[in-house]
């Protein structure tokens, strides 16, 4: 029955969904946004870059299994920004498990500690352009040092 | 047997200094206490008057953990009815940098009518501007249970493009 079924739809989806090896944009390239304006007009242009960690990049941390508790065994607190910030965006937005490759526990984990530093105001270079940047102005209690305890993370 | 020893400095006030940037008041206050009330010293005793000075600076850049600075609370009653008031910690430590690490030593000693003389010996500074006639005392530094921890943007640029990185972006991103 599932050969039948095979043979029948053959036709159907080689005349309908053709498979595209050809792509008319180059994909697999890390691109950066550029804007600029030129004669009154505002160009958005996708540039080519080579990612500037890859020369940085440790030697576990380029398999495909890594996880920097069980593969270093890091045992990363919230102070450690040098960490924290690899996995944040320029705006202080954590980036996706798609794209830091961890594992969902730990996931998890490294999106607490961001959080725990940033309410720290360890990272405060690393936040959307309308945020006010320095700790000390932030508003009432806020504007005090806190620091938080890693034993208080449920992951 | 008699041995001839030299005891100069066992019964002179030592002077101590300790940093409060990043510190939490309530551990930094048992350490505190235990250089006031002269409990490090093997002389010490109850009756035995041999605590020492110690100096505190820098007390307005005390840390709390997590939302203990909402979550603290200072009461006060007038003696009068409807004379009571609740303060928390950061409305307490807006009106006086130096109340909440006062306090915490305060609390931490036992109520005796010796807190009060021993109390006399803490200096306290909202910054680091201390004056000179008591810095001249100074000669020890009280070592810090917590480090201080360091900005992103303080990082200095070397350290910054030298640090090892654990994650590279994959093939298809587009940098933001």
């Amino acid at each position: 029955m599932a050969t039948l079924l095979k043979a029948a739809t053959t036709t159907l989806r080689s005349t309908f969904w053709q498979a595209r090896s050809i792509t008319t944009t180059p994909a697999l390239l890390i691109k950066e946004i550029h804007e600029k304006t030129e004669n009154n007009a505002r160009v958005y242009e996708g540039v080519n870059v080579v990612s500037s960690r890859s020369e940085k990049m440790l030697k576990p941390a380029c398999d495909s299994t890594f996880c920097p508790e069980c593969t270093l065994g890091l045992d990363i607190k919230h102070t450690d920004v040098l960490i924290l910030s690899q996995y944040v965006r320029s705006d202080g937005c954590m980036l996706p498990r798609r794209i830091t490759r961890l594992c969902h526990r730990q996931q998890k984990k490294m999106g607490t500690l961001v959080t725990m530093a940033q309410k720290a105001g360890l990272m405060p270079n690393l936040a959307p352009a309308w945020s006010k940047k320095d700790p000390k102005k932030r508003f009432g209690w806020r504007k005090y040092n806190k620091y938080f305890l890693e034993s208080t993370i449920r992951y | 047997m008699h041995v001839y020893l030299q005891q100069w400095a066992t019964f002179a006030r030592q002077w101590h200094i300790y940093d409060c940037t990043w510190q939490n008041p309530f551990e930094s206050a048992r350490l505190v206490k235990t250089h006031l009330m002269g409990l490090h010293k093997p002389i010490y005793h109850p009756m035995n008057d041999c605590g020492d000075h110690v100096v505190l600076i820098n007390t307005k850049e005390i840390a709390l953990p997590g939302d203990e600075w909402v979550k603290r609370v200072y009461f006060h009653h007038t003696g009068y009815p409807g004379g009571a008031s609740w303060t928390l910690a950061w409305q307490l430590h807006d009106k006086d940098p130096t109340m909440v690490m006062k306090k915490a030593v305060y609390n931490s000693m036992t109520g005796n009518l010796q807190r009060r003389h021993t109390m006399q010996r803490l200096h306290l500074f909202a910054d680091d501007n201390v004056p000179e006639e008591i810095l001249a005392n100074v000669t020890n530094q009280i070592r810090t249970p917590r480090v201080v921890p360091q900005r992103l943007d303080h990082i200095d640029k070397e350290t910054l493009e030298n640090f090892p990185t654990i994650m590279d972006y994959p093939k298809d991103y587009v940098l933001r």
